[in-house]
């Protein structure tokens, strides 16, 4: 990373850290939307980090929108910030004009995305990410097998707003026949398996940074708590499970990072090429098994008071027990990743590789 | 709060190492292709062929980090991170040289004197000369600080009394590293009045018995020092220092390639004989397991950065240890599902065999080099807990 995305980075951890503490967090589960949060992200300009200069946006690299996301994560940012960046990186990617200053949605949950057929999107999206609120709705359209990006205005389609296991919104959308606002035209190198790999990288960073602070929530809360004359902290039991909250977090961190190294060095972020899925694959399999673990090592060491709402720790638990399932758990990236492997063996001749499981993961 | 964060950088690996690591990937293959050896499990402590080690010596592949001078190579932490890698995938038998080339060597490097840089260093690169730890005692496991073996000071030089347990391969080696009591136990400083010597094994006084463990392997030895004499100058270090000597030896070796790759080679085998036929559960065990081993290589290739860039980072170094280790464990247990572990190695085919043998070796993965038990410990220390 360099240098001015640091500084953007530090910029954005003193906005969280200012405008968004526990209280923020659950007031804003129970409908009090957080202006002042939503003012000072829309100031700083943050919701246009992955947009080009050029463009009137950041111009950040993947490497800092990925930082970005797993930062606000580890405050529990109860806006759209992820599906607001992702949004309009496709945007920006795609030549379509990028708005500053407002939510976008994303019409994609990595499942099958809306047709276009003569100029009108028809399909349904069960779970579109960020649309209470958003100004404008960003949705991958396939026409003859080739991805376009189109938007729509919320008030020209027909949505239902649910919530996810966290209090995320999640959008039932149905494009019957709708004309878009903008069309672009078909994205170079872009296809919806690549879209969802991206995405569920951003989930994975997502679970990263929660871990992160359930990791320190922990550590905080059995220094602190005395039982039996002294802290949680000193029985080795106690510290046996901080361990391995300690490793699963670290080997989260371990795997995204080495994701998103390998999608930076890759010309286009949304292919789907065959060498881009074991690492963005790993990045979601060992985030969604860690999710699990954490969580119930960080509840165990908790007691009863980490199964309060206003402890802040369940923000986070449930966030991370949404976010593993969400654009494939663990379950379906590994037997992929397996399969994947599977065939390059078999294959071998055909390819470059010299037919080994280790030069296959070893890459 | 405070915050625990780690990161795990990219190393920087320019294409000589990736050269290096084709050559020495070629040559395995050839090796393995004419019967130079026969791929063992957990083969950096189970795979003993002092001939093997000398052809390794001969390519130039011990020793590479070392200078010159001292018949190292000069080349980075990383060409050596290649080599090791390469060698365990593919289940080599490197087990007589293995603990010379990763910790005896930098120490004696570090610590030695003159004479023993010019002298044993060349012949450990050369795959010639081996060397064991003699940490463990009968009374010192995880407690090392406890150790009873005693150095007592004599004209000339120090006799050394004791028993050294469970140092591996010492029968195979020419020099054991010996952590000895020189000064008089203080309850309240544990720590102080240890020392490191390089006791050659063939010294008047000396014993070394095979133990064989439960895999059938005799690879354990028993070492008994009845008031065995060296000379000053096989002290290695300073006086007194042994316990810090020994804790930072330690806490670099726990981040290695072989802390997570020690039963690659079955899995490899067991991806071979599935690829063509694979159904979706098969895949996304194998997916699963595949995809641990590829972050934990991204933390443990981080700490050698890390290491490179000049810090400590000993919590990251403890975290790849005690994932690793068990991950290497579960590997054996989640491929049974396929493939029941019955027989003894040696029944049935050569991937039954190795099954078996990992199975049979899979106990002390978590328990050498420092249990995990300890190692969580480390771990909950360096985030704010004691």
């Amino acid at each position: 990373m360099e240098q001015t995305d640091q500084l953007i980075l530090d910029t954005a951890h003193r906005l969280f850290a200012d405008q968004c503490d526990a209280e923020t967090v659950n007031r804003a589960e129970n409908c009090e939307t957080p202006d002042r949060l939503w003012q000072a992200i829309f100031e700083s300009g943050l919701t246009l980090a992955w947009v080009p200069e050029a463009a009137g946006g950041v111009g950040g690299s993947l490497a800092l929108g990925f930082n970005l996301i797993r930062q606000a994560a580890s405050f529990a940012l109860p806006v759209p910030l992820a599906d607001t960046l992702v949004a309009n990186l496709l945007l920006a990617k795609s030549g379509l004009s990028v708005s500053a200053g407002c939510w976008a949605a994303m019409a994609f949950d990595g499942h099958e995305v809306p047709s276009l057929l003569q100029g009108e999107v028809s399909g349904v999206v069960e779970a579109a990410s960020g649309a209470p609120g958003a100004t404008v709705v960003v949705v991958p359209v396939l026409e003859k097998e080739v991805v376009r990006i189109a938007t729509f205005a919320p008030s020209a389609i027909d949505m239902e707003h649910h919530e996810s296991l966290a209090g995320e919104a999640r959008s039932r959308i149905i494009f019957d026949s709708a004309i878009p606002s903008q069309l672009s035209a078909p994205v170079d190198g872009m296809t919806v398996d690549g879209l969802k790999q991206f995405c569920a990288l951003v989930r994975a960073c997502q679970i990263a940074g929660a871990l992160e602070k359930i990791t320190d929530l922990t550590v905080g809360y059995v220094r602190e708590r005395h039982q039996f004359g002294r802290p949680l902290g000193k029985f080795q039991a106690i510290q046996h499970k901080i361990a391995d909250i300690v490793g699963e977090s670290a080997l989260t961190g371990a795997a995204v990072e080495q994701a998103v190294r390998k999608l930076s060095a890759h010309p286009v972020p949304f292919s789907g090429d065959s060498d881009m899925l074991l690492p963005l694959a790993t990045a979601k399999i060992v985030a969604s098994e860690a999710a699990g673990r954490v969580t119930r090592n960080a509840h165990q060491a908790h007691g009863a008071m980490g199964f309060s709402f206003e402890y802040p720790l369940q923000q986070y638990s449930r966030r991370v027990w949404s976010w593993r399932e969400e654009f494939g758990p663990e379950f379906y990236w590994s037997g992929r990743l397996g399969m994947a492997v599977a065939s390059g063996i078999s294959s071998h001749g055909s390819n470059h590789g010299d037919g080994g499981t280790w030069d296959l993961v070893s890459q | 709060m405070e915050s625990v964060r780690f990161s795990f950088p990219a190393p920087e690996i320019d294409e000589s190492v990736d050269e290096l690591r084709k050559e020495v990937r070629a040559f395995l293959k050839e090796e393995v292709r004419s019967g130079g050896f026969i791929p063992v499990t957990d083969c950096w402590c189970a795979g003993v062929d002092p001939d093997f080690s000398r052809k390794l010596g001969q390519k130039g592949w011990i020793g590479v980090t070392w200078p010159r001078q001292y018949g190292g190579r000069d080349l980075s932490a990383l060409h050596r991170y290649a080599i090791t890698e390469e060698l365990l995938v593919a289940g080599a038998p490197v087990h007589a040289h293995w603990i010379a080339d990763r910790q005896s060597g930098p120490l004696i490097l570090a610590k030695g004197t003159e004479d023993m840089k010019r002298n044993i260093l060349p012949q450990i690169a050369a795959g010639k000369c081996f060397v064991a730890l003699g940490l463990s005692e009968p009374e010192s496991g995880s407690d090392l600080a406890s150790v009873r073996t005693r150095a007592a000071r004599v004209e000339g030089g120090w006799e050394i009394t004791g028993t050294k347990l469970w140092s591996s391969g010492a029968r195979h080696c020419q020099y054991m590293t010996v952590l000895a009591r020189t000064g008089e136990r203080d309850p309240d400083k544990r720590h102080a009045g240890l020392t490191q010597f390089l006791v050659p094994l063939d010294s008047p006084g000396v014993t070394v018995r095979g133990i064989r463990d439960m895999s059938g392997v005799e690879h354990f030895n028993e070492t008994h020092f009845e008031s065995a004499f060296v000379p000053d100058d096989a002290v290695l270090g300073a006086v007194g220092e042994g316990w810090k000597q020994v804790t930072s030896e330690l806490a670099l070796e726990r981040s290695g390639p072989e802390r997570f790759l020690s039963t690659f080679i079955v899995l490899e085998k067991a991806m071979q004989h599935s690829a063509a036929g694979m159904n979706g559960h098969q895949a996304a065990v194998f997916g699963s397991i595949l995809a641990r081993i590829r972050a934990l290589r991204a933390m443990s290739l981080g700490v050698a950065a890390l290491l490179d860039q000049g810090h400590s980072p000993e919590i990251e170094a403890a975290l790849v240890k005690d994932l690793g280790t068990r991950l290497e464990q579960d590997i054996i247990e989640r491929l049974r599902e396929f493939w029941p572990i019955q027989m003894k190695q040696g029944y049935g085919d050569e991937f039954q065999s190795l099954m078996s043998d990992s199975l049979l070796r899979q106990p002390s993965f978590t328990l050498r080099g420092g249990t995990n038990e300890v190692l969580r410990g480390i771990i909950a220390r360096g985030v704010g807990l004691n």
